[in-house]
């Protein structure tokens, strides 16, 4: 089992890379169409991503979520499988290019440096953080998703201002598709994020009675979601449109990738659990 | 083939001359019957704002071009044509012409789907006329069957290539829904009405137009089923458009940087398409600096036609392909039909000889073995025509020049005397 485990992990990055390059030939190149290339390959590798995390799960006794390489790969399953869903949806098959690009390098890191741990901390086993870790996961992909949606935004709407009407502006969906996407993918993130965020308060004081309020991942949590609420309370009620709730979106995703590797950085956050 | 063409098109001669040989379908119609009555005994006229072509099967095999151009400027009554204002073709040439006028590779605005809709047209009246026959029927079909491809096939008619087409394909980057968009359009000229159309066709409801001659707009309105709003009140009702055309002749501007900072103020910031194609420009060109204003001038407008037609010349090999396989299939029909009665000939004339001979033998020998002898012939005759015949049908498919087929055929019947004469000794 052990074996194919391996085997897979290193099947994956490189199944990665050529969904990958499908992608970037189809999307700088106008010779030919390469749909049905891209679907097989983006549904087999997704297909193969799930049995990987399977046999993990199944093999090791428990889901890939209890250190940052085991989330690397989950969170790279997840973004797959949310853009799998969203070209079913949306049939707009020409953002792959970015956002298949994110996934290839979490599981990159994370092919190089996974363990096969058979044993967790028991803080780990708790059900509570299950669910924690898997709603914080998915949220964790919905705002990376909306962070490159924006990008993606801010790129095209620079074209446009510009007068640049080369394979950016060709390929890329509308400015108002954009703009959409990545705002439901932000909305949905925050929902997610939020219940997470209401999980990990409840069962922090049962785990760590001895935690201190100012631990930095705390105060970072916070300070994203005030970031957060803010950009769609913007959007919301006072109808901020585009650029404006892009930017405070792409200010709170930065911020969530320093709140990702607070516990790398301050060793002595309750969140670090190696 | 012994297709023979003629053609006065954007390359060979100025608009003025194109005007005036120009036929409209009246004009065909009483034009027709006087070309199949001298000329052609059968054939196709195609005249558009850009060509005027008329293509057929000639009477006298050594007809002239110049006599059909002479005819047609007779008939027309323009003087001012000259034999070098038309292009000659002739056989393969001709055939090819037909091909890439439809598919778009001859237009003036390569990969144009409008002529395409034109040369069907074309083929229609000709039939309605009784001008068409059985060959000429087939090449129709061929031509339609490469333009579909070529459209359907390759990207030769994607992207746009007209001011007003381009208008609306920047517009279609900006928004994704044109039916809930409030369009304003500045003008009411042949551009404004050419936007108006394109944006009509993407499902856009909301339309107001606006012009300094409100009788000019009320028309347009009446036309399209748009709103009209007072040129007087433009600046006042600016903020509520998403996407604003301006295509007026006005030499001042209309929207000043102030005026347009006053409307986005107004608009909560929500973006704005703004499409100037007058010269000189009726917005000032500042106003492109506003967050959330997505200003495009002429100039802009045409950056996006050149990137289109780079992309369409890169499709011309593709079509090229499809012409040439469409061609080699008619030409194969076309070719079949010259050895298809050389082949019958032949086999009669053999069947003749085989059922003269038996019939001689038929009282010398019992019924049984005549029965055998009479099976045996059969299965020689068979064996012996066998290959030769499917040898001429190969060089039939094989080959694109009838005379090759001729050749073949023409020995055939000289060697075996298949021209009527008896196979009795």
């Amino acid at each position: 089992m052990v074996t194919v485990i391996d085997i897979l992990n290193i099947l994956l990055p490189s199944l990665y890379a050529l969904v990958f390059t499908v992608y970037t030939i189809d999307f700088v190149s106008d010779k030919r169409d390469l749909t049905s290339s891209k679907k097989l390959f983006l549904y087999s590798t997704v297909f193969i991503h799930l049995i990987y995390i399977l046999l993990r799960t199944w093999n090791f006794n428990h889901a890939p979520i209890t250190n940052k390489f085991e989330l690397f790969t989950s969170i790279a399953f997840t973004i797959s499988l949310a853009y799998f869903l969203l070209e079913i949806l949306t049939k707009v098959r020409i953002t792959g290019f970015f956002i298949i690009f994110v996934a290839f390098i979490l599981q990159i890191f994370s092919s190089i440096f996974i363990e096969n741990i058979y044993e967790v901390k028991e803080v780990l086993r708790n059900p509570l953080l299950g669910l924690h870790v898997i709603s914080a996961l998915l949220g964790h992909t919905s705002l990376i998703m909306s962070a490159i949606y924006g990008i993606l935004f801010i790129i095209l709407y620079n074209k446009i201002k510009q007068h640049n009407y080369g394979t950016i502006f060709n390929k890329l969906p509308n400015l108002e598709l954009l703009e959409k996407m990545s705002f439901m993918s932000l909305l949905i993130g925050y929902i997610i994020l939020s219940f997470s965020i209401l999980i990990g308060a409840i069962w922090l004081p049962i785990a760590f009675p001895d935690f201190k309020h100012y631990d930095p991942k705390l105060i970072s949590t916070i300070f994203i979601w005030i970031v957060y609420s803010s950009g769609i309370a913007a959007k919301i009620f006072f109808k901020w449109y585009g650029k404006k709730v892009i930017y405070l979106s792409l200010v709170g995703f930065i911020v969530l990738i320093f709140s990702m590797l607070v516990p790398i950085i301050f060793k002595t956050s309750f969140h670090n659990f190696q | 083939m012994d297709l023979i063409g003629i053609s006065m098109n954007f390359r060979t001669a100025p608009i003025e001359l194109r005007e005036a040989l120009s036929l409209s379908s009246t004009e065909i119609t009483e034009f027709v019957p006087l070309l199949k009555n001298d000329f052609l005994s059968s054939g196709y006229i195609l005249s558009t704002c850009n060509r005027t072509e008329i293509f057929g099967f000639p009477k006298d095999k050594e007809l002239a071009h110049h006599k059909i151009e002479n005819f047609l400027i007779n008939f027309k009554q323009v003087r001012e044509i000259r034999d070098e204002h038309f292009s000659k073709f002739h056989s393969f040439e001709a055939l090819n012409h037909v091909f890439r006028v439809a598919s778009g590779l001859d237009s003036m605005m390569l990969g144009d789907s409008q002529i395409f809709g034109q040369v069907k047209n074309s083929f229609k009246l000709a039939d309605d006329l009784e001008f068409s026959n059985p060959v000429l029927q087939r090449m129709f079909n061929s031509v339609i069957v490469a333009g579909k491809r070529a459209i359907s096939e390759t990207k030769i008619g994607e992207g746009a290539t007209s001011i007003s087409y381009a208008a609306v394909q920047l517009v279609e980057k900006i928004f994704s829904n044109l039916a809930s968009k409030k369009v304003l359009v500045i003008g009411a000229g042949e551009t404004s009405e050419l936007v108006i159309t394109h944006l009509k066709s993407k499902e856009t409801k909301d339309i107001t137009i606006t012009n300094r001659t409100l009788a000019k707009a009320e028309e347009l309105a009446q036309k399209y089923n748009l709103k009209v709003l007072d040129f007087s009140l433009l600046k006042e009702y600016l903020h509520e458009f998403d996407i604003i055309l301006s295509a007026t002749s006005s030499d001042l501007p209309l929207v000043l940087y102030s005026d347009m900072q006053n409307a986005m103020k107004k608009r909560k910031g929500n973006p704005v398409c703004i499409t100037d194609i007058a010269i000189p420009r009726d917005f000032d060109s500042k106003v492109s600096k506003i967050e959330n204003v997505f200003y495009n001038d002429i100039d802009s407008l045409n950056s996006i036609i050149e990137s289109n037609l780079q992309k369409r010349k890169h499709e011309i090999p593709k079509v090229e392909k499809i012409i040439e396989h469409e061609m080699n299939e008619l030409m194969k029909w076309y070719n079949s039909l010259g050895v298809v009665p050389t082949i019958k000939s032949l086999r009669n004339y053999f069947e003749d000889v085989r059922l003269d001979e038996l019939k001689k033998i038929k009282n010398k020998i019992q019924e049984s073995d005549y029965d055998k002898v009479e099976d045996m012939t059969r299965r020689l005759l068979g064996r012996l025509l066998g290959a030769p015949t499917a040898k001429l049908r190969e060089i039939s498919e094989k080959s694109s020049h009838s005379s090759e087929i001729l050749t073949y055929s023409s020995v055939l019947k000289e060697l075996y005397n298949l021209n009527g004469q008896s196979t009795k000794e």
